[in-house]
């Protein structure tokens, strides 16, 4: 598709739609609307800008200004936090970049029908703050969870940490307002009704409007789930001394069957050794622990103090030792941010430099865990040795299935990337790595991403693969919705639904 | 004045490294901490953009007209540089901490010697070169009026301990300086007055006019040195920003003045029993941790622990971490150029005051309490803005008299 060059008319229009503060064109401003927290290939950087930005404040902006895009064939890039890992947020083929930070409102507040109605451009921190008073929350926690906004999860299908027990976002989600991208307003969740959360009437619309990506309308409005408040957040580490009785005992934790548990977390070898590189990336172990499981169980006391009490004994029955109540309590409270700092990347020769990072978020069946764990640390290993400007932080396992914490785990490769030396060539070195790593999680049924979106090089092309027969539909659909291409086009191959003709 | 392109790329060099630190996280942990952020809504006003910006000029992408006029957005209060996890997570042992507020002034100050000006500072840093002394607004500012805050109260001039008085205290909230010296008058504390004291020259580095701050400065060492001065006391967190950041990166090693912030001179004398508060004040209060000290200093316990010792007092307090998003909207020039976004801070900081149902707001920096006050009388009326050292004054016994606005 060919990009329309914005003229003077439309920047009016919008300003006409938005007023002037709201629309903005100034360098800085599209500049810093491209990028994300993944690796980015910065020395393209002036590729990536669009070229005007718009603030709107509620559902009747967002609907006119992609009725114009429409009009004009403008590509429209829908951006929340901008701290996705993988390009949803990207504008690819420039036009407008449609912000929703200014949409941050919260609408209704129903304690006795347990919902929250709030305008996407809101962070979940913060409507957690205001939502404290009440005794509930909204139990959706990303490790983004202090930046990341609601509108942002909605579109990438957003993985929370706490899932096990609450749900991820779109289990979360009861329902939504979208703008589609000819501009008309609609409703969508399990059937009518904002706050029904079962129906069977008609099509199940809601999923699909949960992780496109932007590339099948805006959510404007979306109608939360509210749970009462833990009780109880029960955080319990245990070290082990490999990765194998690590591994057997996370498939025994997980598989339980306690309703309270929100989390198992496996850390492999490599994790534990990165993590020693320095004394405040983790609360320091002796040497005989060589992996590590992170758990956590929230609930009311009632629930969770028995449940601790036979989680702690198949922990200890598998192998496990219990860390104790700083470690646990301490890095389970840091959990957010505490991770992934670019000041531990660390070349071959072991010289600090700042490092992005790359944190590959697969969906992988328990049984392939330790081969795509081989096989992944291999491939870095390779890349690592050829290019020196990469670095391998070690794997994580979080359970990924929403109340039901067994059976598939994200499975997450962290890989830092020296982004000062970012060239062509290191580009081109990433993106196969990247490939590799993806097929890989292919190979072993996986899928390529749990939460992240398939949006980048590297996983995008591979979307047609693991989709097979249905990425015929999602071609049919997204044409049908979207019939000029303007929602973020470029991502998840879509262009090919307006190639075959 | 075009943009110098040998200066643009020595700036470049100076702060790239830095900025990569930053652009290599990319998570935007600070946007929603940020006070400015946080009313805007506006990506460019992002701590996260201060620094991708300057990747950005190295890529050749922008330039500095580009990105000027974005970092008047900012009240220099320093909740990005702690909520960063590179500060949190790494500081210690890598010896780091995000200098976004450094990074900000640095580009104000490129700006202004680029002849890319803002209206309102360039007023404002003529008009204090011109009197010596910040143009308060509302009230007249003579450089020969800047001491009668102290009529009556008998200070010497000069001696080894000097109390500086900022230019809001002195011209107009006269009852902070005059219960200060009151107060530690009564706890046996030597002070005296400069002879000729001007203006720190702090906000003139803020807002990018570094030449005139150091010469601000070299007025007043020169001041402190001529009576022998060895140990200066702020009442205002921005004077103790000043004085113990910019002046040491002016002088170097020849500037050796200790520099004491009230409050924590304050709680030691209560500690030691010098200063005893006897007196009841019957109020419902929270604490407005000061940015400058909270988040850029790291002093909040010495105001905690003078109000936890005031008699009859009911102490309702917020937490200094969550205080961390906080901000009375006044500081770093913010409010001289955007005067309506930082009312607009000013309200949600009155608001949370509000949602803890007190009847005061205790502040130990004069420059917060005029724009809370406004804030107040507009949308909290029930909410009094009291300075710290009014509070203790008052529990002393001592009628310090003066104005509070």
């Amino acid at each position: 598709m060919s990009t329309v060059a914005l003229t003077d008319p439309v920047i009016d229009e919008l300003r006409g739609i938005l007023g002037p503060e709201n629309v903005l064109i100034g360098k800085a401003a599209r500049y810093n609307r491209t990028r994300v927290p993944a690796p980015f290939p910065v020395h393209r950087w002036s590729e990536y800008v669009p070229e005007v930005v718009v603030l709107p404040e509620n559902t009747q902006h967002v609907s006119e200004i992609v009725k114009l895009a429409n009009t004009y064939r403008i590509p429209v890039v829908p951006r929340g936090g901008g701290t996705g890992l993988s390009d949803g947020a990207v504008p690819l083929r420039k036009g407008i970049l449609l912000d929703i930070k200014r949409m941050n409102k919260i609408i209704e507040i129903d304690l006795e029908n347990r919902t929250v109605t709030v305008q996407p451009g809101i962070n979940m921190l913060k409507l957690n703050q205001d939502l404290r008073k009440y005794n509930v929350f909204y139990p959706d926690d990303p490790a983004s969870y202090p930046c990341s906004i609601v509108g942002g999860r909605i579109g990438t299908s957003g993985f929370s940490l706490i899932a096990g027990r609450y749900g991820h976002t779109r289990d979360l989600v009861v329902s939504m307002q979208v703008v589609l991208p000819t501009g008309e307003i609609i409703e969508v969740g399990d059937g009518g009704g904002r706050k029904i959360r079962k129906s069977s009437t008609g099509f199940n619309l809601k999923n699909l409007f949960i992780g496109h990506q932007g590339s099948l309308g805006i959510c404007t409005e979306a109608t939360l789930e509210l749970v009462p408040r833990p009780e109880v957040e029960m955080a319990a580490f245990f070290g082990y001394p490999d990765f194998e009785t690590a591994y057997k005992s996370t498939g025994a934790l997980a598989k339980s069957g306690l309703a309270s548990l929100a989390s198992v977390v496996l850390f492999d070898e490599k994790k534990v050794e990165y993590l020693r590189r320095d004394d405040e990336a983790y609360i320091p172990q002796p040497p005989e622990i060589r992996s590590v499981i992170a758990t956590a169980m929230y609930g009311t006391v009632d629930e969770v103090r028995p449940a601790a009490k036979r989680f702690l004994k198949i922990a200890r029955d598998t192998g496990g030792k219990y860390l104790g109540d700083e470690v646990s309590q301490g890095d389970w409270a840091s959990r957010h941010d505490r991770y992934a700092t670019p000041l531990h990347g660390r070349l071959l020769n072991k010289q600090v430099v700042p490092m992005s990072w790359h944190c590959e978020d697969a969906s992988i069946n328990y049984t392939f865990i330790p081969q795509v764990m081989k096989e992944w640390h291999e491939i870095a290993g390779k890349y690592i040795e050829k290019f020196g400007i990469f670095d391998d932080w070690g794997c994580f396992f979080y359970s990924n299935s929403a109340y039901k914490p067994w059976g598939d785990y994200l499975a997450e490769i962290d890989i830092g990337i020296w982004e000062q030396k970012m060239d062509e060539e290191n580009w081109a070195a990433w993106v196969e790595c990247k490939r590799e790593i993806t097929r890989v999680s292919l190979k072993y049924q996986g899928s390529i991403t749990s939460c992240h979106g398939s949006s980048r090089e590297g996983d995008a092309e591979f979307v047609p693969v693991e989709m097979g027969g249905g990425f015929e539909v999602m071609k049919r659909i997204k044409k049908a919705l979207d019939p000029n291409n303007i929602m973020n086009p470029g991502k998840n191959m879509l262009d090919q639904a307006y190639e075959e003709e | 004045m075009a943009e110098d392109r040998d200066d643009i790329q020595k700036f470049i060099e100076k702060w790239r490294d830095s900025a990569y630190g930053c652009f290599s996280s990319g998570h935007k942990f600070c946007r929603e901490v940020c006070p400015v952020m946080q009313v805007t809504r506006n990506e460019n006003h992002s701590p996260t953009a201060f620094h991708a910006n300057i990747v950005a000029m190295e890529k050749g992408g922008l330039t500095l007209t580009d990105i000027a006029q974005d970092y008047v957005h900012c009240t220099l209060c320093g909740a990005c540089e702690l909520r960063c996890p590179n500060t949190l997570f790494t500081g210690d042992f890598y010896r780091h901490r995000t200098q976004t507020v450094k990074l900000v002034k640095a580009v104000r100050a490129l700006a202004a010697a680029s002849g890319i000006e803002q209206p309102n500072w360039k007023r404002w840093v003529e008009a204090t070169v011109d009197r010596k002394n910040e143009p308060v607004l509302e009230v007249p500012v003579e450089q020969e009026h800047v001491a009668d805050w102290a009529k009556g109260l008998d200070i010497p001039i000069g001696g080894e301990t000097i109390l500086f008085c900022d230019c809001e205290a002195a011209f107009y909230r006269t009852s902070v300086p005059r219960a200060t010296a009151m107060m530690l008058k009564k706890a046996g504390v030597d002070f005296g007055l400069m002879r000729e004291q001007w203006c720190c020259g702090g906000p003139a580095a803020e807002m990018g006019y570094v030449d005139h701050a150091r010469s601000f400065a070299e007025h007043n060492i020169a001041d402190w040195s001529a009576v022998g001065a060895k140990k200066i006391i702020t009442l205002d967190p921005h004077d103790y920003i000043t004085f113990t950041e910019d002046y040491p990166e002016f002088f170097g090693e020849d500037y050796d003045f200790e520099i004491v912030h009230i409050t924590e001179l304050v709680a030691e004398l209560i500690r030691e029993g010098r200063l005893e508060l006897s007196r009841e004040i019957r109020r419902v209060v929270t604490y407005h941790d000061p940015c400058r000290l909270n988040k850029r200093k790291g002093i909040y316990e010495s105001p905690r622990e003078i109000l936890r010792s005031i008699p009859g007092l009911t102490f309702r307090d917020t937490d200094h971490v969550t205080q961390w998003s906080y901000c009375s909207g006044a500081g770093g020039g913010f409010s001289v150029e955007r005067p309506d976004l930082a009312r607009e801070i000013s309200r949600r900081r009155m608001q949370r005051a509000s949602e803890l149902e007190v009847d005061t707001l205790v502040s130990a920096c004069v420059w917060s309490e005029r724009p809370l006050s406004a804030s107040g009388r507009e949308h909290n009326p029930g909410i009094e803005i009291r300075d710290l050292m009014e509070l203790v004054a008052e529990a002393a016994g001592l009628d310090y008299g003066g104005v509070t606005r």
